[in-house]
């Protein structure tokens, strides 16, 4: 899904941890292998600027017409920015990156995406007498246990002492999913569900100081948790829709040469000429192209009595085999006796019968000698009838 | 850059043949299982006139600016004036009519078949058709250079003919190619011709007998990926040659068109992929344009054809992706 940026989001460039080193490292290897891979030959390169330069000069595709690269964000496929890592990403892309995180984390604006300058700097130290004073204070406040005036005055003694962004306490929280939660001891991690003070905290939440796991959501947000809506640049596609790629279109099924209405006049044998059109693609097919007369329309459709039509070798001692491949092939037209026309020339759709092919030789002036003798006579007749 | 665009009105089926004009860079022919012959100004982006037959039509090529021929599972060869639309029914094979080119000196009309013959018309005669040769088998593709008549038959043989003696054929040869032929294009320079089989590979060989000459004919695989370490092979359906580069193009039924330097043994060019198979290209006769035919093949038979997309027709402009390395005009 996610292109480039899957990964945790890169907080802190100062702590340049192993385990971050190696989630660069996996990062590369992901985009090597998801996104720049050649599609023609099992190259693959770091970067798309890298790719685009590689298909370009040994596939000689043109540069206007690179193919989109593999596994990419809506928009985000062509070679226009050049990614290396965690290296290069547009920077609108970053803080709409940081931006979704946090709501899809439940936290407030700006947790993510500002500095980390807000984090409180007396975390670890014990509370003093006067600090735990107003935390009861603010706590009453917001328990709704303390008149207005007090939960102001708290809240407003509380904000210098937590250091907490303050619309965290004045402000209705932007997101619904940050209520007004004041713990007993600072802020709670991001992406911990909220819990009331005085509850038992949830199992999994350990009492102690949980500040080094700021900003790290403990693995992937909980199931049930609803995706946030896409945010989407302009022009984006909802996801899950795939974009249709650039000239393709939906099927089309090739049209019937046989309008319904037409069939009752041949009362073609069921076991042998299928009808051509089917009521499925019927319905779905355009109307059949007027500018077929019906002389036309009834040629295409095979005479009755015309025989399941069978391709034979002219001359059976010419017969070829195709030879056995080295490697696991597939090879998309394995007769080596006869061509796709000629097949296609036999099915029912496009066979033409003899007695037809008669009449087109009497009708013109033609000079040969007739081929077709012997099928001349009531099946011609019958032929006539229908033109 | 709108180097492409697709004709507005393409035809029902699966495109058979597209051929350009001799004479007239923006007149292309287009033959289809729908049937119909169509010609259409590709400047102008319009049909000018249509030719319904009785049954698919498999091939067709110009005479001259205004008068065309057309083949097909009819069995029949058409004139078609193109002005009128009138057509001349001129006579018949036994068998479809699977390729089909005319040559201006002498002025006549070549046609092959699945009947296993030859056969030479003269339209302006009071009996157009002037000789029938029987080739030992079923006729795929035909082209010309000047004098030069090569027929690509089933089961992997080759006629190559002087037109002037048709009497019997100058050489026979065995495709170098290990699989079916599938297409047949003769170089601009009349030196030797191209040819490609169903398992994505092409064939460039040369007429003079000569060893050191046929020492340097070669064969080279294409139209074909590896997907999970399967070799998918798609039959390279349509060559053509530039009328002034001597380069040539390469179809496939991956729906990708390549543009090949023969000489230097490079691929200049891969096109993007098409949505369908690529049955038919044609350049024009002043080397700017490249029609490309997009349906459906039948390489999946019957079933593939339920769910095949539209018929398009592109017309390319080819630019400087056409010319060899180091071209001077010679």
């Amino acid at each position: 899904m996610a292109k480039k940026k899957n990964k945790q989001a890169n907080r802190g460039a100062g702590t340049v941890s192993e385990s971050s080193k190696m989630r660069k490292v996996i990062l590369m290897q992901h985009q090597k292998a998801k996104h720049f891979k050649c599609n023609l030959c099992p190259r693959r390169l770091n970067t798309a600027g890298g790719l685009a330069v590689h298909i370009q000069q040994v596939h000689k595709l043109e540069p206007e017409n690179l193919p989109r690269i593999d596994n990419a964000l809506p928009g985000r496929d062509g070679y226009e920015v050049e990614i290396f890592g965690m290296e290069g990403i547009p920077a609108p892309d970053v803080a709409d990156y940081k931006r979704r995180k946090e709501i899809e984390l439940g936290l407030n604006p700006g947790s993510i995406s500002q500095p980390q300058a807000k984090r409180p700097k007396v975390d670890n130290r014990p509370l003093s007498e006067d600090e735990l004073r107003a935390q009861l204070e603010a706590h009453k406040a917001l328990m709704g246990g303390a008149d207005k005036a007090v939960a102001t005055q708290s809240a407003d003694s509380s904000g210098a002492v937590f250091g907490a962004p303050p619309q965290a306490y004045a402000a209705p929280p932007v997101p619904a999913a940050s209520p007004p939660v004041v713990p007993p001891m600072g802020m709670p991690p991001p992406g911990v569900p909220p819990f009331m003070p005085g509850m038992p905290p949830p199992p999994g939440f350990p009492g102690g100081p949980p500040f080094g796991m700021q900003g790290m959501p403990p693995g992937p947000p909980p199931p049930g948790f609803p995706m946030p809506p896409f945010p989407g640049a302009p022009g984006m596609l909802p996801p899950g829709m795939p974009p249709f790629p650039p000239g393709a279109r939906p099927p089309f099924p090739p049209p019937s040469f046989a309008p319904p209405g037409m069939l009752p006049v041949f009362s073609p044998p069921p076991a042998v000429t299928p009808v051509p059109s089917t009521p499925a693609s019927a319905s779905i097919s355009p109307p059949p192209p007027p500018t077929f007369v019906s002389a036309s329309n009834q040629s295409m459709i095979p005479a009755p009595q015309t025989a399941p039509a069978e391709l034979k070798l002219p001359d059976p001692s010419l017969s070829q085999t195709n030879p056995p491949f080295k490697k696991p092939t597939e090879l998309k037209w394995s007769d080596p006796n006869f061509s796709p026309e000629e097949k296609r020339a036999i099915s029912s759709k496009y066979s033409l019968s003899k007695d037809l092919t008669n009449q087109a030789k009497s009708e013109g002036q033609s000079t040969a000698t007739p081929p077709y003798e012997e099928s001349r006579g009531k099946k011609r007749a019958r032929a006539e009838d229908f033109l | 850059m709108a180097e492409q665009f697709e004709l507005s009105s393409p035809p029902f089926d699966s495109i058979s043949t597209v051929r350009f004009s001799p004479t007239n860079p923006s007149h292309l022919l287009v033959s289809s299982w729908d049937t119909t012959v169509r010609l259409y100004d590709v400047n102008a982006n319009e049909q000018k006139s249509k030719f319904d037959h009785r049954a698919a039509v498999l091939t067709c090529c110009f005479s001259d600016a205004d008068h065309a021929f057309s083949g097909g599972l009819e069995t029949s060869v058409r004139e078609l004036d193109l002005i009128t639309e009138k057509e001349h029914h001129l006579g018949q094979h036994s068998d479809a009519v699977s390729a089909m080119r005319h040559a201006k000196d002498p002025n006549v009309l070549i046609t092959g078949s699945w009947d296993r013959t030859l056969r030479f018309w003269d339209p302006r005669a009071p009996t157009p058709q002037q000789s029938s040769h029987t080739v030992p088998e079923r006729i795929y593709q035909l082209d010309l250079a000047n004098h030069t008549l090569v027929v690509a038959m089933a089961s992997r043989l080759f006629n190559i003919y002087d037109i002037r003696k048709m009497d019997t054929a100058a050489q026979t040869r065995e495709s170098s190619l290990k699989f079916m032929t599938r297409a047949l294009a003769c170089m601009a320079d009349g030196q030797g011709f191209a040819t490609a089989s169903v398992e994505g590979r092409i064939a460039v060989e040369y007429f003079d007998p000569s060893p050191e000459i046929q020492d340097k004919r070669y064969a080279f695989k294409c139209h074909r990926q590896t997907i999970d370490d399967v070799d998918h092979v798609w039959p390279v359906n349509a060559l053509a040659f530039h009328p002034i580069y001597n380069t040539f193009a390469s179809a496939g039924s991956d729906g990708s068109v390549s543009i090949w330097d023969h000489k230097l043994k490079k691929r200049l060019r891969l096109y993007n992929k098409y949505h369908s198979a690529v049955p038919s290209i044609d350049f024009n006769s002043d080397g700017t344009k490249l029609a490309v035919g997009v349906s459906y093949n039948w390489d999946d038979g019957e079933d593939g054809s339920k769910t095949a997309e539209r018929p398009s027709v592109f017309i390319r402009a080819v630019g400087d992706e056409v010319k060899p390395k180091g071209w001077t005009g010679n």
